[in-house]
């Protein structure tokens, strides 16, 4: 008798650059056994456009557009990232009125950008209602920046020093009317949803990552907190006026399933919209009159030194390092995301995963191709 | 059928009987049938897209002819200008041949589908069964099409649709068993007849299995229709299009055209089958009207498949596999032993029979009135209540 | 997989799917959010009041379209030149005869310069309003135009001064030019001889002093 033996070898397919749950262009190379992955390999810098390098070739203003760029799903927290590490450089006072408009459309831009997170995570999973759905009520909140700094997207709203415009009148009526429309149609979104079963199936007990692996890997933001480890900046180490909001930090508790699973990193998602209608609703509350920008030299010169800020942005504890010689602009810039990280964990998680697992661990990351790669 | 063929004998002077006529009357109805499929495909196309549309708070095509109702024709037209692709390495015979397949198993079934209730094109002793086989060319299609793209993507597509309607097969058999033991045949005429024009005359109402397997066979022929939540073949946020990635121009729209006229087909048998067909009350029956009746119920339940595709999300491979063969399938057959028992009981105590659909109908009204309260409520929630009053830019 | 937890699945299934069908069924009913963009004028209020229900009515005042100068009142002082980030605003400019004008903010200044190059290249521009923030004059705004779909990539590029313009300012400034050429020259001629006047007195001073520290002697 002749011993045949059946080879068989895995099957590498490309996941990417154009692929429709990359959100963006990312490529992933796996090496599947049929369905099941047997190597996963992210392949980033697709979208590099240099951002970092450009900022040495800016005056320190002319730099925040492109900030606008490095997150575009939420540009005001990367703006504000960028302005606040140049006034403590610079030492530049900004008034409080500046600051407590800067929280606000950074709230709003936050739950701008989970609801598209949310939205993208559900149509991934195949269910295309719940993503038009929060798309929908993220388009009110585009109206509403639109309202108060002329752009829909790239905003470029924020100035070294404050705001570059007040609010108008109105904008906190309308404000207030958004959020209590918004309130019962997010509930419903989830009810739509989140609390569905196919999609608790899908989510639940996949890709879990424990709070050790979570650090260990440097998680940030919700995908962090969704692992249960308890950490905000917003929290731990305040800035701007978050110390004197009252908000919670919402962490995973395993809802359906294990803590740090794809589900509790979407569902702190949802939680953080809540916590973020709290502090805007406080906000307008607390909001003093006054001006809008401190007065800054149109030729900045900060002193030599150097200035790492960390803020929280929707995808995450997002650092700003620059290095700055005394001149009109910044000597190095480098930029610290949160996708970048998150896409580390991917190959260690996607080990032993279906297809369709991967694209569920991409969509709970809530991964933002341009930050990946600036 | 034969009355058909009789005409057509006494128009072209031939012998009752003769192939000429026969074959002239066999060619009519394909033609009238190939039609209706055609306008049905693309007319469900257009509602897909206008439902979806509004339940998404969109408006939908509106664009082409009144309201957007020729959108289908102007993308069937686009479609046929297309270049005509075929990927390099592909196996071109099979390739070619996929559609035409997937095609065929879809017009086959609509051979025995009833018209109303007197209404057959063809009216076989065996209709389901023939129609449960036919509708296997399908796989034949699809695993075809994904082996021969020569595409990782539409392999996997190809080889997830082969395991899922091989599959889903059996729980739709399985759930029209109790029917077919209610009513002691596989015709779809008997099938009809069996049943009454009220609500709870209705297969479905017999009693409480008929009841539970209406929803198997529902599921089950969505999952071998390939639609949401068991779109896993095309799967479009995982393999990009599946079985279908490599398709272009009129290829492309032999597979939704299959798609969508499968549609009317689930629907057309559960109306048939559970639903009572296209009896009227109050004397009111005519052929014409049970024909809009008929009607009227299939694209109901037409209608509810294409606003689950809107509403749930899809599942995982695996876990669709153990749907089938873990819940559907024992279950069926649970509901298959239960509806045997029932007709015993139903033997021996007649009133128990008209007591248990009377209670089953109650149930449903129930069911439907707290389902209207809550589309009520959320109607109310997702209503823009504050903007009106505000003025200003 | 006990029997309890394989009743809890259905039952979990099908509650779910309850209401969120019902939620689906609800929007049905619900005014869509489409706004038909070219049909109806999204810049106007009155349209958008109609056809929108979301917190935005027509265009805010300080919407971020296309930008436009208003080179009446521009005085060439090419600050937003210097602050576009891309480099997509190209200023040259002549000297003009002197006039007072009034900015947009009302202040009154002397404008000494005119250009007769101002190019916007609209395809390099990310509309970041940094160029208007800096401008004394309030001469470069935003506009609420945004379609600018071109047939021609050239035809992006907004040229805001006219040929005719151009050309009668580049003659008129090259008069001013040679104008003040001459007028430098004469002012040099003028300084140089003053300058050789003064040069002379002070030789002859100091001659006369040596002359009368000789006659001293």
């Amino acid at each position: 008798m002749v011993k045949e033996e059946l080879k068989t070898e895995y099957m590498t397919i490309n996941m990417g650059p154009q692929h429709p749950s990359t959100h963006g262009v990312i490529r992933f190379v796996i090496k599947t056994d049929g369905e099941i992955i047997h190597h996963c390999e992210p392949d980033v810098g697709y979208l590099h456009r240099s951002i970092e390098k450009i900022a040495e070739l800016m005056p320190w203003q002319s730099f925040i557009p492109y900030t606008d760029r490095v997150d575009y799903v939420a540009a005001m927290n990367a703006n504000w990232s960028y302005c606040m590490a140049v006034e403590k450089l610079a030492g530049i006072e900004v008034p409080e009125r500046a600051e407590y408009l800067r929280v606000i459309v950074s709230e709003l831009n936050r739950i701008s950008s989970h609801l598209v997170a949310i939205g993208a995570a559900d149509m991934d999973m195949g269910a295309y209602t719940p993503f038009i759905h929060a798309l929908r009520e993220r388009e009110s909140i585009n109206d509403l920046l639109e309202l108060i700094c002329g752009a829909r997207l790239t905003y470029n709203y924020m100035s070294l020093g404050g705001v570059r415009f007040d609010a108008p009148p109105l904008f906190k009526e309308k404000t207030l009317a958004f959020l209590d429309h918004f309130e019962p149609v997010h509930e419903q979104i989830h009810r739509l949803i989140s609390d569905n079963h196919i999609f608790q199936k899908r989510f639940r007990k996949v890709a879990v990552v424990s709070a050790d692996m979570a650090k260990k890997y440097n998680l940030v933001g919700p995908n962090l907190r969704g692992s249960g480890v308890k950490f905000d900046v917003r929290k731990d180490e305040p800035y701007s006026i978050y110390d004197q909001l009252d908000f919670d930090v919402p962490v995973g508790k395993g809802f359906e399933g294990v803590v740090g699973d794809c589900y509790d990193r979407y569902i702190v998602r949802a939680e953080e919209i809540r916590q973020s209608v709290r502090i805007i609703r406080q906000c307008f509350d607390k909001m003093p009159e006054g001006d809008i920008a401190a007065k800054v030299k149109r030729v900045l010169k900060p002193p030599a030194g150097h200035i790492y800020v960390r803020t929280e942005t929707p995808r995450g504890d997002a650092g700003y390092f620059i290095s700055c010689d005394g001149k009109t602009s910044p000597e190095r810039v480098k930029i610290r995301t949160g996708s970048f990280t998150a896409m580390s964990i991917i190959p260690e998680l996607a080990k032993g995963l279906f297809i369709a697992d991967l694209v569920a661990v991409i969509g709970s990351f809530d991964i933002v191709a341009p930050e990946l790669d600036r | 059928m034969d009355i058909l063929i009789q005409t057509i004998g006494d128009i072209i002077n031939a012998d009752l009987g003769s192939p000429l006529a026969a074959f002239i009357a066999l060619l009519l109805v394909s033609l009238a049938i190939l039609g209706f499929m055609s306008l049905t495909a693309g007319g469900l196309s257009f509602i897909e897209r206008r439902v979806a549309g509004r339940m998404q708070s969109r408006i939908g095509p509106n664009r082409v002819g009144p309201q957007g109702i020729l959108q289908f024709m102007a993308d069937g037209l686009k479609c046929a200008q297309k270049e005509d692709l075929i990927p390099d390495g592909a196996d071109r015979l099979l390739f070619k041949l996929a559609p035409v397949l997937c095609f065929i198993g879809v017009f086959g079934t609509f051979a025995v589908l009833p018209w109303g209730n007197g209404f057959f094109a063809s009216e076989l002793n065996v209709g389901l069964l023939y129609l449960m086989s036919v509708t296997s060319l399908v796989v034949i299609g699809m695993l075809m099409a994904g082996w021969s793209s020569n595409n990782k993507w539409s392999l996997l597509g190809g080889m997830r649709s082969a395991a899922q309607m091989v599959s889903y097969e059996i729980p739709v058999a399985l759930s029209l068993l109790p029917v077919i033991l209610l009513c002691g045949s596989l015709s779809f005429k008997e099938l009809i007849g069996a049943q009454g024009a009220m609500p709870w005359d209705w297969n479905i109402l017999n009693s409480p299995f008929t009841f539970i397997s209406f929803f198997i066979f529902f599921l089950a022929a969505l999952a071998e229709g390939n639609r949401t939540p068991f779109d896993i073949p095309e799967g479009e946020s995982e393999l990009v299009a599946g079985y279908c990635t490599e398709y272009s121009g009129l290829r492309f729209v032999f597979f939704f055209f299959a798609e969508w006229a499968n549609l009317y087909v689930i629907g057309a048998v559960a109306a048939a089958v559970f639903l009572g067909g296209g009896h009227l009350p109050f004397g009111l029956e005519s052929d014409i009207v049970s024909l809009l009746v008929f009607f009227a119920k299939s694209f109901f339940m037409v209608f509810i498949i294409i606003w689950l595709r809107w509403t749930l999300p899809r599942f995982r491979v695996d876990q669709m596999m153990t749907l089938c063969w873990k819940t559907l399938i024992p279950l069926s057959f649970v509901m298959l032993f239960g509806q045997a028992i029932t007709l015993l009981i139903y033997h021996e105590l007649t009133f128990l029979q008209s007591i248990v659909s009377l209670v089953l109908f109650a149930i449903c009204v129930l069911v439907g009135v707290k389902f209207v309260s809550r589309v009520l409520v959320n109607i109310k929630e997702q209503k823009y209540k504050m903007m009106h009053t505000l003025t200003g830019s | 997989m006990g029997l309890g937890n394989y009743f809890k699945d259905i039952k979990a299934g099908l509650t779910s799917a309850f209401e969120g069908m019902s939620i689906s069924l609800a929007s049905l009913f619900v005014r869509p959010v489409t706004v038909q963009y070219p049909d109806v004028d999204v810049k106007s209020d009155e349209a958008m009041r109609e056809n929108y229900n979301g917190p935005l009515r027509g265009m805010p005042d300080n919407y971020r379209g296309l930008l436009d100068v208003d080179l009446e009142i521009c005085i060439s002082c090419k600050l937003c030149e210097k602050a576009c980030p891309i480099d997509c605003i190209l200023i040259e400019d002549v000297k003009i005869d002197k006039k007072q004008i009034v900015g947009r903010n009302g202040k009154s200044t002397m404008k000494m310069k005119s250009p007769i190059q101002f190019d916007i290249d609209n395809s390099k521009c990310m509309f970041c309003g940094l160029c208007v923030d800096p401008c004394p004059t309030g001469a470069i705004v935003h506009t609420n135009e945004f379609e600018f779909n071109r047939s021609d990539r050239s035809q992006l590029i907004s040229r805001f001064v006219k040929a005719d313009d151009r050309a009668q300012l580049k003659v008129r400034g090259a008069e001013i030019a040679i104008e003040d050429a001459k007028a430098k020259a004469e002012k040099a001629a003028k300084k140089k001889a003053e300058a050789e006047a003064k040069a002379k007195e002070e030789e002859e001073a100091s001659k006369d002093q040596s002359e009368a520290k000789g006659t001293k002697e």
